[in-house]
């Protein structure tokens, strides 16, 4: 039973810290624009030009590719295209790394749904007469297993670069490597389980189904102790610097991408407006003290006599 | 083996963390392979080194006066905290906080973008030029002075950095050995950006402890505000400038061809940098003869502050960019023009088009726009007559990094060209992957001590050899070569850049602006408009 509620008190800290840091981001005010060519939602520029190339664009109807922009985001995500095309060595690290997390995912999401079809009634095996009750036996197998081997591999390659590369130990904290050594364990235990405890992953369906029906399942230790670790890391993650990727849509959405101009009369003319009327009550002698931001673009700056 | 930097050091260190005269530099291609003796950085008279803070690399950008007393000192250390605290707050930082805010927290710390930072690639890989070096200094300080760590788990998230006057010295200077070109936000896959923490920590330095680079501050945006020009042009000054430059046009085209100055109701006010007044009036004058061909309707402005496009606030001060596009802004709506546009200024673009875009609200809010489209519709429409003959020489473009990867105009440019020049050749690479000029985010126009010499000989290190790459096979001095710089900062940099490596003189590298080539491709236009004696 204690299992049962350490993983729903951990899952719970996990949505919780997600929710926390994906609005923390979000409600950070709207900021100038900081965008970074290519964007990939502009129309017909694949070279990484913008709405800027046009004469008279002010008076033109913006043009935004959000499928282009979506898919662009979405092959960097599932492919890591940044680091193949720059960093091939780093990439056969990290990107099995990433691929086993991700196959981690699709691993727990596919063990739901074998619960979910067995609490129905429903046999989720190899030999199940049903093709896709086995195509969902066959994909826990394999995500599982792959998730293992490949998270292992990688984890281990970003552990031996990080120490005997030069330009990463000098930036690794010993945080870094407590991060990566319980992520390598994660996957480890994973392994060991699946080898010694559970080749046909029977017993996670069980586990689940635990979780489901709020009944205690009869797991073995080495389970026991790859549930207590990927609970404690999910619980731990959010507010590490693990969290990287709810960051990673604000730095290309709302940065990197974001060239939304400031039009009379618009929505985001009314926020900017809002956000000139707030104190900027920063120290130099150039700034006026006591004034807002609007104030201080009034004042030039100068010391009185200057002044006009 | 020579102990590495490491980023504790930037508190610890004694002397100067590197210095600059022993930097094993990258080597350059022909025909400079064989210079046997480079002009280097340097090194500082006794008295500059007594006076100035060189603890760095043995280098001065900002001009940093030694504090004399430990008061003084811990008095930099308040003011840097309560700076850093401004810098994270949402009133005080609203205009950068969710970038700075998602850069500080998300690093992987993986290196991808050192390789793209030519400053660290060229300087022979410094530690310290390295983009993450600077940025994960800030976090880790942030971490530990503003964090709620204790000291057992400081040590353990690496939060161990000594803030002491010594620290802040450095970082100040070391936010001066970038360029803003933001390459390695570029090659970042989590979308960190190192150059913003730089323009952040520079921020911080001017809005909080009044520290800048007298180049960019008192003689840059406080003499804009104060006689109306960075470059000290007053509206007096700036009525003989344009005297000068309708006497030059007459003699060039025998005709009576004059500058519209504060038209009311003009479809455009053309603002220029008006370091083109005083270093390249060709390039006003280049402007004024196209526009005047194509029957557009345009006017400068002798307001203060908008006869000058320049805003450095772009680079160091978010208060004084928004009061200088401020008045930009007011002088289009005074004069009643329909359309503010940018001349051939790079970081002019950024700030008009893009950084300042939300900074100008109500009435100020006034359309905006570059005048590289606009000349690209009179090329490629046929609005005047060209001769792609008369621009029959070796033509290479360099992007200017706020024109391009910043703002995304891209291709206008290289239409015209394509049109104009028979023999165009690109640099490697180009476009939104290009390299910056070595001039960027001020450095151009810096010069304090030997800032210059640490400008151009590891900041401009990698658009020389791209130079150099454009034209290796036509480096004979009798032909005539063109690098087109369509921006007043990056042409002051490849002048210093071609005169410092003799390049002009004994291979016929010229540079000069966009325009320039199509007003010499002008019919109209008797002989060269280029004169390659000045160039």
């Amino acid at each position: 039973m204690w299992l049962l509620l350490l993983t729903y008190a951990c899952l719970l800290v996990f949505i919780a810290g997600i929710t926390w840091r994906t609005y923390k981001y979000a409600s950070l005010p709207v900021h100038l624009r900081w965008e970074l060519y290519p964007v990939a939602h502009e129309v017909g520029k694949p070279y990484g030009g913008s709405y800027l190339e046009e004469e008279d664009w002010w008076h033109r109807p913006r043009k935004i590719n959000l499928l282009g922009e979506s898919s662009v985001f979405l092959r960097e995500i599932i492919f890591f295209r940044e680091y193949f095309h720059s960093n091939r060595r780093f990439w056969s690290f990290v990107y099995p790394f990433h691929l086993g997390l991700f196959l981690l995912v699709v691993w727990v999401v596919t063990l739901l749904t074998g619960s979910i079809l067995t609490l129905n009634g429903l046999s989720v095996s190899a030999t199940s007469p049903d093709f896709w009750l086995q195509l969902i036996y066959f994909l826990t197998l394999v995500s599982g297993v792959a998730a293992f081997i490949l998270g292992i591999f990688g984890t281990i390659g970003l552990l031996v670069k990080r120490s005997l590369d030069e330009d990463l130990r000098n930036y690794t904290a010993p945080i870094d490597y407590f991060n990566l050594t319980g992520i390598l364990l994660i996957f480890l235990t994973g392994l060991i389980f699946w080898i010694i405890e559970d080749p046909s992953f029977g017993a996670a369906r069980g586990f689940i189904q635990s979780l489901i029906t709020f009944k205690p399942a009869a797991i073995g230790p080495l389970m026991i102790m790859n549930i207590v670790l990927s609970c404690l890391f999910l619980a731990y993650m959010p507010f590490t610097r693990m969290a990287h990727y709810v960051a990673k849509y604000f730095t290309y959405h709302r940065v990197r991408w974001d060239d939304e101009p400031n039009k009379p009369g618009g929505g985001l003319e009314k926020k900017l407006q809002a956000l000139l009327d707030q104190p900027a009550e920063w120290s130099a002698p150039h700034i006026q003290a006591g004034q807002s931001w609007s104030g201080q673009v009034k004042s030039n700056g100068l010391p009185d006599k200057a002044e006009k | 083996m020579k102990k590495r930097i490491t980023l504790k050091d930037i508190g610890k260190l004694e002397g100067q963390m590197i210095e600059s005269q022993k930097f094993d530099l990258s080597a350059l291609p022909a025909p400079l392979d064989s210079l046997d003796d480079e002009p280097g950085i340097k090194e500082l008279t006794a008295s500059q080194k007594a006076k100035f803070d060189i603890s760095l690399d043995g280098v001065s950008a900002i001009g940093l006066v030694k504090p004399q007393t430990r008061e003084e000192e811990d008095e930099y250390v308040k003011k840097f905290l309560s700076g850093l605290k401004k810098l994270l707050s949402k009133e005080n930082n609203w205009t950068f906080l969710q970038p700075l805010m998602l850069s500080l927290e998300n690093c992987a710390k993986c290196q991808n973008c050192s390789d793209a930072c030519p400053i660290y690639t060229e300087s022979g890989r410094q530690e310290i030029y390295r983009p993450t070096y600077r940025a994960e200094v800030l976090r880790r300080i942030i971490r530990k002075y503003l964090g709620k760590e204790g000291k057992l788990l400081s040590k353990f998230t690496g939060s161990d950095i000594d803030l002491n006057y010594k620290t802040i010295a450095r970082l100040a200077e070391l936010s001066y050995r970038c360029t803003l070109c933001r390459r390695c936000a570029q090659s970042c896959p989590i979308g960190i950006d190192n150059g913003l923490i730089t323009h952040e920590l520079r921020k911080l330095f001017s809005q909080e402890m009044g520290i800048a680079p007298k180049e960019l501050h008192q003689l840059g945006t406080v003499q804009q505000l104060k006689v109306g020009s960075s470059t000290g042009t007053s509206p007096k000054a700036l009525a003989s400038f344009i005297d000068f430059i309708e006497g030059e046009l007459e003699e060039l085209t025998g005709k009576s061809i004059k500058i519209p100055v504060d038209k009311e109701g003009a479809d455009i006010l053309l603002l220029h940098n008006a370091g083109e007044f005083i270093s390249w009036p060709e390039n006003i004058e280049a402007f004024a003869l196209v526009f005047n061909a194509a029957g557009i309707d345009w006017t400068l402005s002798s307001s203060l502050v908008a006869y000058d496009a320049v805003n450095y606030g772009v680079w160091y001060d978010d208060i004084q960019l928004a009061r200088i596009a401020a008045r930009h802004a007011q002088a289009a709506r005074d004069l009643k023009v329909k359309r503010m546009m940018v001349g051939e200024c790079g970081h002019a673009h950024k700030a008009m088009l893009v950084v300042s875009d939300r900074v100008l609200t109500g009435d100020l809010n006034v359309p905006r726009e570059s005048a590289i489209p606009l000349l690209e519709d009179i090329v490629l429409n046929d609005r005047i007559k060209l001769d792609p003959g008369k621009n029959n020489f070796p033509v290479t473009l360099h992007d200017p990094c706020n024109l391009v990867r910043l703002s995304g105009i891209v291709e206008p440019q290289r239409r015209i060209i394509r049109k104009i020049c028979t023999d165009f050749r690109e640099m490697e690479p180009h476009g939104v992957d290009n390299y910056c000029c070595g001039g960027g985010s001020g450095f151009a126009i810096m010069d304090n001590a030997n800032f210059a010499d640490w400008r151009d000989v590891v900041a401009g290190r990698m658009k020389l050899k791209q130079i150099l790459g454009a034209f290796k096979d036509v480096m004979s001095p009798e032909v005539h070569k063109y690098v087109c710089a369509p921006c007043s900062n990056c042409k002051g940099m490849i002048r210093d850049l071609l005169s410092r490596y003799e390049l002009t003189e004994k291979h016929g590298i010229h540079y000069g602006g966009l325009v320039d080539l199509i007003a010499n491709a002008m019919v109209d236009v008797k002989g060269q408009f280029i004169n390659w004696e000045a160039t």
